[in-house]
């Protein structure tokens, strides 16, 4: 894929955002890739795309994101796009608690369908209506503990913490990443430093040949 | 925001590739150039250019409803008259590049085919005279319909070609009062008890139409009616329950809105934006809802594997736009290629919502009125009908890498169409069916 030159980056990361229908994952991605937020968004029908460059611990960062049906029929379709995603936002909705106990899940289809070093956050979104909470946030806090993923909680209508789940995801793969560049008993990521960029996680077709090495 | 210039240039390249296209076909009809045996045509026409009529009489029909009141007008009269103002205007077919103007140009790229084309009155004539027949002849409808049916019409006319309504009209009033009473008993007993009574995943699937129904056409102000969205959770609800091998499948969601608002447009007047459910008496909306069940159910009929597990109908398709891209635009499909870009990617919800999402809401009834006509072979020509879509901008798609090209491709600049833009894709995907259909290996390398 040629690169444009205004499109200069370090690191070419993909995320997929799945979770239950409705719990907001259109609207998180918009939150963040546009700043816009629609009361009057359509269900997402198999996957949709978006992406957005940032900086996360002083490298420049694109990231890929597709943004997966909720339900469960698409599951077959969306599962596809799980194959090289290096993160993954794990959408619930804290007024829904069926959207919450479909959670452990959702994470069954990771382990089954994604790369096992994903990265994995939790998400709890819908904070602004307060009223209507019903998953309390020490509950959520503790079982992303035990299952070791990062988690906060999010509205995208307010745009709280948007931005910060997803440099949290980023920073989280970046670390990730490097760390396992440094340990030579990795051969697949053994000549990370010598190329400039690194593109990971993409699909093969889509990978720089030049300078990827960890597709 | 286009520049006018910009359109011309490409409303003209539009019309020099639709141009090319047209002269191919009729190259290939009248040297009969095809290799071996070909047959143009489904339907019964003779092997010559009348078999082009798709996009010849087409302008006649549309008319009235290429602005967002197009379903209100309830009179001939007023068909009738619009289409004099049009014809009184003969400029009108070559100042395509306005949007605002609405008439189709592909006309004036059809006049040398035309012949004796018939005048648009004689159309609604022929309209009437079918639909006046003691026993409708399904065949002489669909061909009718095929290029677009007046609004007024449309009701009974779809109605006929899903075969809900019988084509015998003795017997059509006694059919459509059973099948609504059925529809009705299907309320009582699926959808008018509680959760209790429900199993699990019946609760489930309630639970999903409950989502979706507010997210339906959110961006046309009828469907936000509170009435609007319990009547389609209704019609959802019972389709599910009633076709438990596929169940609700989003995006179905979105196919149970034509419906509704044709069915809709035989009893309230005026633009949909001033529509009220709330005036209708609830046997009213009963019977609406029950055509709108029985039209879902037909139509989903013929593309039973579309929505069961893994959906392989749907892929089917996306498998065969592809390979009809391939042959149709070669640099665009190597270009896709190159780019790494799936059509699953972006074609997926083009068949998964039959492009109701992919273009103006308005526009949605005279596309379905192509799609009525095919029948069952819908799923076939759908993948025409997308190719045609696709390569709308086979010229911009060269330009667009991968990231690009998949948000390009999902979000595509349609808000403006009018009828002519989608009577082009609908021509177009015509004559691609009648050179490529019957030749499976024409023009593979």
């Amino acid at each position: 894929m040629a690169r444009r030159p205004d499109e200069e980056y370090d690191y070419l990361f993909k995320i997929v955002l799945i979770g239950d229908s409705g719990v907001g994952k259109s609207n998180l991605l918009s939150r963040f890739t546009r700043n816009e937020f629609s009361l009057e968004s359509k269900s997402t029908i198999g996957v949709e795309f978006a992406t957005r460059t940032l900086q996360v611990e002083g490298k420049m960062i694109k990231s890929q994101m597709w943004d997966t049906a909720g339900q469960e029929r698409y599951r077959a379709i969306t599962s596809a796009y799980y194959r090289g995603a290096l993160g993954a936002l794990l959408v619930y909705d804290v007024t829904k608690p069926t959207s919450f106990e479909n959670v452990s899940r959702w994470l069954q289809e990771l382990r089954d369908h994604a790369d096992s070093n994903i990265v994995i956050m939790l998400i709890g979104n819908k904070t602004d209506l307060k009223h209507l909470r019903a998953v309390a946030t020490e509950d959520a806090q503790s079982y992303a503990e035990r299952e070791r993923l990062s988690f906060v909680e999010t509205s995208a209508l307010e745009a709280t913490n948007v931005d910060k789940a997803f440099q949290m995801n980023l920073s989280e793969i970046y670390r990730r990443i490097s760390k396992k560049s440094l340990s030579s008993d990795d051969p697949a990521h053994a000549n990370i430093k010598q190329g400039k960029t690194l593109v990971i996680g993409a699909e093969e077709i889509h990978t720089n040949k030049a300078c990827c090495s960890a597709a | 925001m286009r520049s006018e210039s910009e359109e011309e240039r490409k409303n003209a390249t539009i019309d020099s590739r639709f141009n090319q296209t047209l002269r191919n076909v009729q190259g290939l009809l009248k040297g009969r150039s095809f290799p071996g045996k070909v047959l143009i045509t489904r339907r019964s026409d003779p092997l010559d250019n009348s078999t082009m009529r798709s996009p010849d009489n087409h302008g006649s029909l549309r008319d009235s409803e290429t602005g967002p009141s197009q379903q209100s007008d309830g009179s001939v009269e007023d068909e009738m008259q619009s289409r004099n103002n049009l014809n009184a205007s003969p400029s009108a077919s070559q100042e395509k590049s306005s949007t605002s103007n609405s008439e189709n140009t592909s006309n004036e790229v059809q006049k040398p085919s035309i012949g004796s084309r018939a005048t648009d009155s004689a159309r609604l004539m022929k309209f009437t005279k079918e639909l006046s027949a003691t026993t409708v002849i399904l065949e002489k409808l669909r061909e009718l319909a095929w290029n677009g049916v007046p609004s007024y019409f449309r009701p009974n006319i779809w109605r006929l070609l899903l075969g809900y309504a019988p084509p015998n009209s003795d017997r059509r009033e006694g059919v459509l009062r059973r099948k609504r009473l059925d529809y009705l008993d299907c309320v009582a007993q699926y959808y008018d008890i509680q959760d209790i009574e429900r199993t699990d995943e019946e609760i489930n699937m309630l639970r999903q139409i409950a989502v979706d129904c507010p997210r339906t056409v959110p961006d046309v102000s009828f469907f936000q009616q509170a009435q609007v969205q319990k009547s389609l959770e209704r019609i959802l609800y019972i389709w599910a329950i009633r076709h438990p091998a596929s169940g609700y499948v989003q995006g179905i969601n979105d196919l149970a809105t034509p419906f509704l608002v044709v069915f809709l447009s035989e009893h309230v007047e005026g633009s949909i934006d001033n529509w009220m459910m709330s005036d209708l008496p609830s046997e009213k909306i009963s019977d609406i809802e029950a055509d709108c069940y029985w039209c879902l159910s037909k139509l989903l009929d013929g593309m039973q594997d579309h929505y069961t597990f893994a959906q392989p109908g749907i892929q089917r398709l996306v498998f065969k736009l592809k390979e009809l891209v391939r042959r149709i635009d070669e640099p665009v499909s190597t270009h896709m290629e190159e780019q790494g870009l799936e059509f699953l990617q972006f074609a997926f919800r083009w068949f998964n919502c039959l492009l109701i999402r992919e273009i103006p809401f308005h526009l949605v009834t005279r596309l379905w009125d192509t799609y009525l006509a095919e029948g069952d072979a819908l799923p076939d020509f759908l993948v025409y009908i997308a190719a045609s879509f696709l390569l709308t901008w086979s010229d911009k798609l060269l330009k667009l890498d991968f990231q690009e090209m998949v948000m390009f491709l999902q979000h595509l600049p349609t808000h403006n169409w009018s009828h002519s833009e989608l009577e082009m894709v609908l021509s177009r995907a015509y004559m691609w069916h009648a050179m490529f259909n019957s030749s499976p290996s024409h023009l593979v390398s």
